[in-house]
């Protein structure tokens, strides 16, 4: 947290938002897997000068779920899951076994290359219990990955 | 001893540096890089910097004269707690390696600088190509960006950085106003970075963009000197010209920073294409390996095609209700048809829902789908189309000469054309049933009279993609420009028209169908402008290097004249920038009509 709040003074960020409520009001925990629209909101103009609207963000996480936008990406496992329609492509992956989104969380919860494939295939074998309804929230999944981790005899050091 | 020597080398090749005129430093590629100066490639500004922001320049004169630029640096970064460190560390890399400096630390006091580069580091660069997208102008000829790799590993790109240049907008702006604005220079261009991930939601979720990435020969401390550049143009502004200094245009001022040997902007770059970009790099040898991420909507057609007709049935049943997989009807399939139809179902709601809002239901459906798929056997991903990369396909612009006969006149032709694709042209690397032309122009000389203009075409674009099971897009078109047509004699005509309506893929054939309208000025028509409606039916066919096209339009106008067009047409590739083509077209009016046939050779180049 004083890392975030750190990142935010720095980076010229509003910190008030944070000091209400961890990542703001509204921030992603509560939000659901399989969120409809994806990314930022179509603007007609930006699209056609394949452009941004509004403040170029630079290297600041933007589009997590109603989160505060303004912390330095980490990329730690969670900060990863909370952004918008990361979760849902996890969910898939887990649910095949295989793919880049899941990669990438195993690479940023520090898996290291040789265990990636067991990682894949204890998170396959565990989808029902990581995912049990359809609004689970990006917090409730990161604790159920940290849990069936630890209950794995390869995967427990990890967490 | 040794030491000794070495302290006298070493004040011996300080002083030399030091007294190194900074005229002659100024003149170095890498300097030039860093400001951003135009050696040659638009013709705009030259000889100045393309920044158009004073912030960035320590001179006041910085924009114009690069030896005043880098006096000013020098004297600003020299004090070791300099604040002008942070803002410009690959400048001071640049001046302290030039004047021998050496401080182990130079940038201790630059926390907010260090905290950034703490979180932004590459191992690899790529470049990064999401191919054209006819939905928007801007991206027709496709985009560019760059992304930073954190490890070297493929499979962990969502992990990566993305560098986009684009035009900053305001919430406001959105008349046609703003958008002419854009394009003609209006808006600043800035570079800006966001999670990778990102975009390949925007392309490949959104958009249905195949991308395609292509990893730069660039070195760990050439790769440093690009990110600490982009460091330096934080916030920074710069002009945003859609057909020149564009998004593909500045990624090469920055990879020009990392390598400032490699010329790639010696040239005069006008209407830079992304496609363009990538040959440009690919030629200097900067490009080392090629990636395909086919879009999700040419994923979901894989994964369908593996289906049997039933099964295809069945599956698009399944996406709309999940509780389908009780059925006798799916049970009965075995465990990996079934296993390959849930994925094809998921991979469909996902598709159809990708702009949707959120909705009890959607989610509902795909989760109950994805935990039908989890339960089945893992069958493996579908092989995916062998696609040709862009930058294999033909030139961006083409000269032409043919000669044929209409009525009982000969005639030969001359053309020429900016750019960019039709639908009978070499179709290697090129999006099938993606048509879009910019600036033909044909001039026609007969037996009975001088050289004419035959057509203008200033802009002709059409998107012709085969609806199916799965996927229903619409096929459009739009044109305008001058052409010659019969009113009451063959007159230049001036003209838009556009159409939408629906195409269809049979093996390698593709029919259309579209309804369309015409607005028309000629010298015969009372009205200033004639409207008309019409319809246009057609269809593509093509077998290794024959494409073939058979159409048929016609156009019924306000003032009661009807006027319609039947073409077949056929092109042979020859070769990667040949083309050979025939063409047999009937223009009937009331009462009356002319036959033409001809022959082309097309010539592709750029």
């Amino acid at each position: 947290m004083k890392k975030v709040l750190l990142a935010a003074a720095l980076l010229g960020a509003s910190v008030s938002a944070q000091a209400v409520a961890p990542g703001g009001p509204g921030c992603g925990w509560g939000n659901l897997i399989f969120e409809g629209k994806s990314g930022m909101p179509v603007h007609l103009l930006a699209t056609i000068v394949n452009g941004t609207s509004g403040n170029a963000t630079f290297g600041m996480t933007s589009g997590t779920n109603g989160c505060d936008t303004s912390g330095a990406l980490t990329y730690s496992g969670e900060s990863l899951l909370a952004m918008n329609g990361v979760l849902e492509e996890v969910a898939q992956d887990m649910a095949t076994g295989e793919g880049e989104a899941l990669t990438a969380l195993s690479v940023s919860i520090g898996v290291s290359g040789e265990d990636r494939a067991h990682f894949n295939s204890v998170m396959h074998d565990n989808f029902a219990s990581i995912f049990p309804r359809q609004d689970v929230s990006a917090g409730e999944v990161m604790q159920r990955i940290t849990a069936v981790m630890q209950n794995d005899q390869k995967l427990a050091k990890y967490v | 001893m040794r030491a000794a020597l070495l302290c006298v080398l070493v004040f011996f090749c300080t002083t030399v540096a030091q007294a190194r005129d900074l005229e002659q430093l100024a003149q170095q590629p890498r300097w030039q890089a860093l400001l951003h100066i135009n050696s040659g490639a638009t013709l705009r500004d030259r000889e100045r910097s393309y920044v158009d922001d004073a912030d960035f320049f320590l001179s006041p004169e910085g924009a114009t004269n690069p030896v005043a630029e880098l006096a000013s640096t020098v004297e600003a970064l020299k004090p070791p707690a300099a604040p002008a460190r942070c803002r410009f560390p690959a400048r001071y890399r640049f001046v302290a390696e030039s004047l021998g400096w050496q401080e182990a630390e130079p940038f201790t006091h630059c926390a907010e600088y260090l905290e950034w580069r703490r979180s932004v580091h590459a191992k690899r660069a790529v470049l990064v190509f999401p191919a054209s997208y006819l939905n928007s102008p801007s991206s027709m000829f496709g985009h560019t960006l760059l992304r930073l790799d954190q490890g070297d590993e493929d499979s962990a790109v969502w992990l990566s950085w993305a560098i986009n240049f684009g035009a900053v907008t305001t919430e406001q702006d959105n008349s046609l106003f703003y958008i002419y604005r854009g394009l003609a220079g209006g808006y600043p261009g800035r570079f800006n970075l966001v999670p990778y991930v990102q975009k390949i939601q925007q392309y490949s979720n959104m958009e249905s963009r195949d991308i395609w990435e292509y990893t730069l020969d660039l070195d760990q401390s050439q790769i440093d000197w690009m990110i600490d550049h982009l460091w330096e143009l934080k916030e920074i502004n710069f002009d945003y010209y859609f057909f020149d200094e564009n998004c593909s245009f500045r990624l090469l001022e920055l990879i020009q920073v990392a390598r400032p040997q490699s010329g790639l902007l010696d040239e005069l770059r006008f209407a830079e294409l992304p496609v363009n970009t990538v040959r440009a790099l690919d030629e200097r040898g900067l490009v080392t390996d090629r990636h395909y991420r086919p879009s999700k909507e040419v994923e979901l057609i894989a994964l369908s095609e593996r289906l049997d007709d039933q099964e295809q049935a069945l599956a698009r049943r399944l996406a709309a209700d999940p509780a389908l997989a009780e059925s006798e009807a799916f049970r009965s399939r075995p465990p990996r048809r079934q296993a390959m139809m849930a994925r094809t179902a998921y991979s469909y709601v996902r598709f159809v829902n990708r702009k949707a809002a959120r909705t009890e239901d959607i989610a509902g459906r795909s989760f109950a789908l994805l935990t039908l798929v989890n339960r089945l056997p893992s069958v493996e991903a579908p092989a995916l189309p062998d696609k040709t990369p862009p930058e294999s396909g033909h030139g961006s612009q083409m000269l032409a000469a043919a000669g044929g006969q209409r009525g009982s006149d000969d005639f030969g032709e001359v053309t020429y054309r900016l750019t960019y694709h039709d639908l009978l042209d070499n179709r290697r690397g090129f999006l099938d049933g993606a048509q879009i032309q910019g600036l033909g122009v044909t001039l026609r000389s007969t037996e009975s009279g001088a050289a004419r203009l035959e057509e203008l075409d200033v802009v002709s674009i059409r998107s012709l993609s085969p609806r199916g099971r799965f996927s229903k897009p619409v096929s459009w078109y739009v044109e305008g420009g001058l052409e010659r047509a019969w009113a009451g004699r063959r007159r230049l005509t001036r003209y838009v028209q556009g159409g939408a309506g629906g195409s269809w893929r049979n093996g390698p054939f593709q029919p259309y169908l579209l309804a369309s309208v015409r607005a028309e000025n000629n010298s015969d028509f009372g009205t200033l402008i004639t409207p008309g409606g019409g319809a246009e039916a057609g269809m593509l066919y093509h077998a290794g290097r024959w494409q073939w096209q058979l159409s048929s339009a016609g156009h019924y106008f306000s003032n009661d004249v009807y006027r319609h067009r039947s073409t077949l047409a056929v092109q042979y590739a020859l070769a990667r920038q040949h083309g050979l083509r025939a063409s047999l077209e009937r223009e009937g009016w009331r009462g009356d009509g002319e036959t033409e046939f001809k022959v082309q050779w097309r010539w592709y180049y750029d």
